[in-house]
């Protein structure tokens, strides 16, 4: 059986006498080769358009007309393509000729030749192992589609996360007041961004756990052995996009509650906890908690890090995220469906 | 519509963030009004209100998949003047009628700006 139209994996048979067309096809058919025919140089060139993976043509089949067909499409083909053709020639015929001719005139083809009669085993394994040949081939072409996919979506990533840095500096440069300031905000958006990168690219597919991006991003907050950082939640699987937003937001929240809030203090600490509850439509709460710190007032202008949180959880989990400037300490806390997560 | 004389309220189809939030202060930078904002476009169906709005600068890629110009389109059947702004500037050479003009990313005030001019325009010249 022959699958897509591009399959390679079956035989056109090119044969002007009808009792060597029927010939081939039997034999081919009885043994799962599977055939087509063409009759004519019109029906040819269809045929060659539908991709076959090898050409058998008998002697008589080899006019001008029919060559240069051949000769186009040879022409024509991909650089991974090398089409088998066999060619049935008579006893009586000028062998060395023909093949001189034929190998001038057909480029990039492997070209079997068999001489009349011929024995049906003989024939048969020379077109299993052409078809086999055709496969390999085959393979040649799927991998360089792949690659070219590959390539495409590469692109595509490097275009976006060049977009997302030249967002990150243009939001820095707005909120500081001196070029080290600067350097040192953007520098740390950027490591929050390559460290949510190697996390993806460490679990292997399009989706992280969350327990884990918390991990990474909350490592520079563990000092002595202690935990600065108290995290807790089950093990939650977030798509790349959904994954990076809360890495940004995470390290917002931490570096403000370094210079400002519960990790300025020694004896200071924040409570993160995330749960997702799947009653009927999944639902994702997010809590993070300051305590131990300084008192906390709201802020008169707010910077960077509060409208960046507050305007990528409102995205993320479809409403506003709470952000308490409680007296005890910091509190946001973003809940929504989990939907835009995957 | 009297909007159009001053400031105009833009809406903003993207799933990235952090893009979302860099031209959000773009656009007030440039004296406009940012007018909310949606990752897909069955989001933007559901919960845009067409009246409070003047234009829509569009993604391409969305988080529902390549719905920026299917969004272009329900936009214009209701009115709104779409802008693309895409890394894909080729994708969107392909519906050249369903937006008045495209941004090419990352995104900058200058293009915003000549873009958000010509969006003004258009729309001062639908009112005559």
């Amino acid at each position: 059986m022959t699958g897509r139209d591009d399959s390679l994996d079956w035989a056109l048979i090119l044969a002007p006498y009808r009792r060597d067309a029927e010939y081939l096809r039997t034999l081919l058919a009885e043994h799962e080769v599977a055939v087509r025919q063409a009759t004519g140089p019109d029906e040819l060139a269809v045929r060659l358009t539908e991709a076959p993976g090898i050409l058998v043509v008998t002697h008589e089949a080899l006019n001008p007309a029919i060559l240069n067909i051949i000769a186009e499409h040879l022409t024509n083909q991909p650089d991974w393509s090398e089409m088998p053709i066999i060619i049935l020639l008579d006893r009586t015929a000028r062998h060395p000729q023909i093949r001189a001719k034929l190998s001038a005139t057909w480029p990039r083809s492997r070209q079997i030749y068999y001489q009349r009669p011929v024995a049906a085993l003989e024939l048969l394994s020379g077109v299993q192992s052409a078809l086999l040949a055709r496969l390999r081939q085959r393979d040649v072409r799927n991998h360089i589609e792949r690659e070219v996919e590959l390539r495409r979506e590469l692109n595509h990533r490097v275009k976006n996360i060049l977009a997302s840095v030249t967002a990150i500096f243009g939001m820095t440069r707005r909120n500081v007041t001196s070029v080290d300031q600067l350097a040192d905000d953007f520098s740390g958006r950027l490591t929050a961004l390559s460290n949510v990168h190697s996390a993806v690219f460490d679990a292997g597919g399009e989706t992280v756990d969350l327990a884990d991006i918390i991990e990474r991003t909350c490592l520079p907050y563990r000092s002595g052995g202690k935990d600065r950082i108290i995290a807790k939640g089950s093990s939650v699987h977030v798509g790349r996009d959904a994954g990076t937003t809360i890495a940004l937001c995470l390290h917002e929240l931490a570096t403000n509650a370094l210079k400002y809030g519960a990790l300025s203090r020694p004896q200071g600490q924040v409570h993160l906890d995330w749960e997702l509850l799947t009653d009927s439509e999944p639902v994702l709460t997010m809590r993070w908690i300051e305590s131990g710190g300084p008192p906390v007032a709201q802020p008169s202008k707010p910077g960077y890090g509060t409208l960046y949180v507050r305007s990528a959880l409102r995205g993320l989990f479809g409403s506003p995220p709470q952000i308490i400037f409680n007296s005890e300490g910091l509190r946001c806390i973003a809940t929504g469906s989990f939907s835009r997560f995957r | 519509m009297n909007s159009i004389c001053t400031s105009l309220r833009i809406f903003y189809l993207e799933d990235n963030p952090l893009i979302v939030f860099h031209v959000e202060a773009l656009i007030e930078d440039l004296g406009h009004i940012f007018a909310g904002s949606a990752a897909s476009f069955a989001e933007l169906t559901s919960n845009l209100d067409i009246s409070e709005i003047d234009g829509a600068l569009i993604d391409i890629d969305l988080a529902d998949g390549r719905t920026g110009p299917n969004a272009a389109a329900w936009l214009q059947e209701r009115g709104i003047p779409g802008i693309f702004v895409t890394g894909q500037v080729e994708v969107a050479a392909e519906h050249p009628g369903l937006v008045i003009g495209t941004i090419e990313k990352p995104v900058c005030l200058e293009e915003l700006a000549s873009a958000l001019g010509v969006l003004k325009r258009h729309l001062s010249s639908g009112l005559e």
